[in-house]
């Protein structure tokens, strides 16, 4: 779904809209927030109740990724990449991942 | 908080709380070791009641030792920490209660912390092995020699979590090890013996902070027992005083810092493994029985004495022209709370607050200047008052741009002078910058041969002026040849050498490390917004994040001194963020807290491992659970990522940094378990519930024919332990389901050792008295107790003064002083006037203190200075009469 699809869904479903609010992490800022209920909304048509978790889960992977550097298996980072497409996220935190420290110190 | 830092500081600052621990080893007869009596009266001059061990900080150390190689197998390990656990028993000696606490499983605030340690633990792990596996091929090829590898699976120190098949194994070979000593060893005789294994909820520590404080608010405990808890942690410190009795010591390891440690790949010491040659061939002692030992002296111990720490405590917290009446007790706890901020296990601390800074002294003097204006203490037994806290918080916040700043400097510094000494030890390695030659030579003196006078002098000196005049020539035409092949590019000549000079400096300065990186720059202005964007990603006018993570760490701070006080008050709180907020930012937090939420109960063992461990350490769960933790369609794969950032936070090495972990989204774990739960053999399903503390005791103990008899009439309700029959201790008492019974074989879980067939010890499940909801148990000292002797030198001593006063080392003031026994001068008049009994005149050929006899007025055991104290004040006539009495 694009950006605009997004906008029109929640106008329709307002009911999904205020569920998928109660999804949001103590922890999470506004601009983290926005990225992961655009990441939710764009593929919520994909799933039924029973698996919102998987969804919620996914989305977790995703911005996981993005806000806090974490890496998981490439076949699941391609997935979720598929299922972000077209969010835009300015002024992604940059990390160095722990395997890339130790990497660095060894070589030197 | 680090533990060395913390109790670094501490003893540094007040040395007189730490008192070595007397030893008494055990004697070796014709190839038999003779065990300890331990029956007889503590060397250490005190007599102890009760003796606390946290078990993890002897589990870890048995299991995967630092200074020494790793035990070979589990039954290895579990014989290591039973004789570890004898020989505190020995130092300790206690008299009525020995109380083992394994951590089970904890509440939710310390699981991130612990998950940070498993994952890291994991990878840690893989690289070890992965390292040995490439030095012992590299060590091979070359031909070296290294012994097979004797153990197939690498211990991974994961498996010491609650809910493991390990800590099973390690409960059923406790209660063995338990039942054999109450059985066997005379020691044991009288006392009652706590097990409460890793199917109790609970960390350690705390279980055993929740029964001292639970036996404290009943009528029966004696206020006057002697504790003496086993653990290495700074906060059992804090946990120590916090429960006001006034005889409370700790015992720990001595922490010797920078101790070698083995190779991991061939045992031996004096190398890392990046350096290992493999192991020599050559057999150590006649049959290769030195090969497994090195040399490391005995890991040592110390006492603290927190009734010491009290003393200290009362010079630097006393306050004059309080507003209200001065309380030491609750100053105490004051004290105990501001440690918190410094750091603890289960919120991030302070940025502005460090103990290497001395921010404990700081937070003191701002207490002192600021109590006058809070109108009371900030603490009430356990529960915190924030309005006063949030003038600390300013006070502090006040102080941090400079705090940053001179941090900085004080790292410059540091930096500075290593660099300094680094280059003057490089200096001295080259030596000078110029040797004479020729004859001027520099020789070696001391040598046989003296250097030989120098023959023509100045025929030399022009050598030596030529020579050189000769050096720099050629110097120059090398450079010059060199201009020459670069066809010009390069700069004039002089300038080439400078380069080359350069670029060997530039050299020299890469052997120093390269600085870390440092996003945020705490010392320079703008801090606080670069903080908020790299750490949170948030701009420093998000106003409402800000107060979200202030609110949380003020729930923290009230949840951690519960914690300390009266227990866990949630096992659902924890704190949701990675970093901790300034001290500035703590403003209107009065209402930020009121209270937790009630009834919340700690995870099962088994769902806990789920939430602590890597899929890495997936093993130690059930197949289908195992599956959540890798399959892409799990509805919890997020929990489990692969790898993970590292904030290094302007630190060098990966293990200091911050771990960049998600947290655990209890609902999911619960929801995602509760499809797979049904897969749970009955052994996992008995390894996931939720056990008991359990009570043994032996023959001679008074309470043991009353549990018989429960035993006896199957009865199947609580029963409470009648005061009078176990030193006024007090709980509930229910039967065990597989007890140990008298006269009932305790089959032995370790094949090197024996099944017990003469069991005379009794076991029976135990519950702490149970205590009316929202009771709180009150932080004073009880009445009746008396505390201890000062030890410390009274502030307004002088010398000559009424009192005598003497350093007191150890438990007891009046300890005997050391001193030469008669026979001991026997010897030495022997040895020293042996020549002068014969011989009248060749004293003057006897050694320096031959004219030296002790001072006659000397009496052993009694030493007063001679008033004169040269030799020659005494008569020889005395001399030769003392003599010719001894012949």
């Amino acid at each position: 779904m694009s950006a605009v699809d997004v906008e029109d869904f929640i106008q329709q479903n307002r009911a999904v809209a205020d569920q998928v609010e109660t999804f949001r992490g103590y922890w999470e800022s506004d601009k983290h927030w926005q990225a992961r209920k655009e990441f939710i909304l764009r593929n919520i048509s994909e799933y039924d109740n029973q698996q919102l978790d998987q969804l919620l889960s996914l989305s977790m992977v995703w911005a996981n990724n993005v806000f806090l550097g974490c890496r998981y298996s490439t076949e699941l980072l391609a997935k979720v990449t598929e299922m972000a497409e077209g969010i835009v996220v300015e002024d992604a935190p940059v990390f160095k991942t722990r395997d890339e420290i130790v990497k660095k110190q060894q070589g030197r | 908080m680090g533990v060395p830092a913390f109790f670094r500081w501490l003893s540094r600052k007040y040395p007189s709380i730490v008192v070595h621990c007397l030893e008494e080893k055990g004697k070796e007869c014709n190839g038999v070791r003779v065990p300890v009596d331990t029956t007889k009266p503590n060397p250490n001059e005190v007599e102890f009641d009760n003796l606390y061990l946290d078990m993890n900080g002897i589990i870890h150390p048995c299991t995967h030792p630092e200074d020494k190689p790793a035990p070979k197998n589990e039954d290895e390990m579990m014989v290591a920490i039973f004789e570890y656990i004898d020989r505190l028993f020995n130092i300790v000696r206690p008299r009525k209660v020995l109380y083992m606490a394994i951590d089970g499983v904890a509440p939710r605030a310390k699981m991130n912390q612990q998950r940070s340690r498993r994952f890291r633990a994991s990878k840690e792990g893989v690289e070890l092995v992965e390292e040995k596996h490439r030095i012992r091929e590299e060590i091979i090829q070359r031909g070296g020699y290294l012994p097979p590898e004797e153990i197939k699976e690498r211990f991974d120190s994961n498996c010491i979590t609650p809910g493991t098949e390990f800590m099973d194994n390690l409960a059923h070979c406790l209660r063995y090890y338990v039942a054999d000593r109450l059985s066997n060893d005379p020691g044991w005789k009288n006392i009652v013996v706590f097990l409460s294994d890793a199917s109790v909820p609970g960390e350690g520590e705390h279980k055993i902070m929740d029964f001292i404080r639970r036996q404290r608010a009943q009528p029966n405990h004696d206020p006057n027992t002697h504790h003496c808890l086993c653990g290495a942690d700074a906060d059992l410190i804090m946990l120590g005083l916090a429960t006001h009795e006034p005889n409370f010591t700790i015992i720990r390891e001595e922490f010797k810092p920078n101790k070698p440690r083995p190779c991991a790949l061939c045992g031996q010491m004096g190398h890392e493994i990046k350096d290992c040659q493999g192991a020599s061939r050559v057999k150590q002692g006649q049959h290769d029985e030195f090969a497994d030992t090195g040399p490391a002296a005995e890991q040592e111990f110390i006492f603290i004495r927190l009734c010491v720490l009290r003393e200290y405590l009362a010079r630097e917290l006393t306050m004059a022209s309080l507003p209200f009446p001065f309380d030491f007790e609750r100053s105490i706890d004051d004290w105990v709370f501001m440690c918190f901020f410094v750091g603890n296990d289960f919120l991030p601390h302070l940025p502005s607050l460090e103990i290497r800074e001395g921010a404990i002294d700081r937070l003191v003097g701002i207490y002192k200047d600021v109590v006058h204006r809070t109108g009371g203490y900030l603490t009430e037994n356990g529960f915190v008052n924030l309005e006063r806290v949030e003038l600390i918080m300013q006070a502090v916040g006040v102080a941090e741009d400079n705090i940053f700043r001179k941090r900085k400097e004080d790292d410059e510094n540091f930096k500075r002078r290593m660099k300094e000494k680094r280059k003057r030890m490089k200096a001295e390695q080259q030596g000078p910058a110029y040797l004479t030659t020729g004859q001027f030579a520099p020789q070696a003196l001391g040598r046989r041969d003296r250097p030989e006078p120098v023959q023509n002098a100045r025929h030399q000196a022009y050598d030596m002026r030529m020579q050189s005049r000769e050096q720099h020539n050629k110097d120059a035409a090398q450079s010059l040849k060199a201009l020459m092949r670069n066809g010009g590019n390069s700069s004039a000549g002089p300038s080439d050498i400078a380069e080359s000079r350069g670029l060997k400096r530039k050299a020299e300065d890469s052997d120093s490390e390269p600085e870390p990186e440092d996003n945020v720059r705490l010392w320079e202005e703008g801090w606080k917004q670069r903080y908020y964007k790299t750490k949170f990603d948030v701009d420093v006018s998000d106003e409402d994040f800000r107060q979200k993570v202030v609110q949380s760490y003020v729930e923290g701070l009230c949840w951690v001194l519960r914690y300390y006080y009266q227990g866990c008050a949630s096992w659902k709180w924890y704190f949701p963020f990675h970093y901790a907020p300034f001290a500035s930012d703590f403003t209107n937090i009065k209402g930020m807290f009121t209270e937790f939420e009630k009834g919340t109960k700690p995870f099962k063992p088994l769902e806990q491992l789920m939430g602590v461990f890597p899929a890495a350490s997936g093993n130690f769960l059930p197949s289908s659970w195992r599956n959540l933790m890798t399959s892409e369609d799990s509805s919890i794969i997020d929990f489990y990522p692969d790898d993970f950032a590292i904030d290094l936070n302007g630190k060098k090495y990966a293990w200091q940094g911050v771990a960049l972990l998600p947290f655990v989204d209890e609902r999911r774990l619960r929801a995602a378990l509760a499809d797979v739960y049904p897969d749970l053999t009955p052994d996992e399903v008995k390894r996931n519930s939720l056990g008991s503390d359990l009570l043994c005791l032996g023959k001679s103990h008074p309470l043991l024919d009353f549990i018989q008899e429960l035993y006896r009439t199957e009865s199947q309700e609580a029963t409470e332990i009648p005061a009078e029959l176990c030193h006024g201790i007090q709980g509930t008492l229910n039967l065990d389901d597989d007890p140990i019974l008298p006269d009932k074989t305790v089959k032995s879980p370790i094949p090197q050792l024996r099944d017990i067939s003469q069991n005379s010890a009794i076991g029976i499940k135990f519950k702490d008295p149970a205590y009316a909801d929202g009771f709180v148990f009150k932080a004073v000292l009880l009445p009746g107790a008396k505390i201890p002797n000062k030890v410390l030198k009274p502030d307004n001593w002088v010398k000559g003064s009424q009192e005598p006063w003497r350093p007191q080392l150890g438990f007891n003031p009046n300890r005997q002083q050391a001193h030469l026994d008669q026979s001991g001068f026997r010897i030495l008049q022997c040895h020293f006037f042996s020549s002068y009994s014969h011989s009248l005149n060749r004293n003057q050929q006897g050694g320096q203190y031959s004219n030296a006899p002790p001072p006659s007025s000397y009496q052993p055991g009694n030493y007063h200075r001679p008033r004169g104290s040269s030799h020659q004040s005494f008569q020889r006539k005395k001399r030769i009469h003392n003599l010719r009495s001894v012949g």
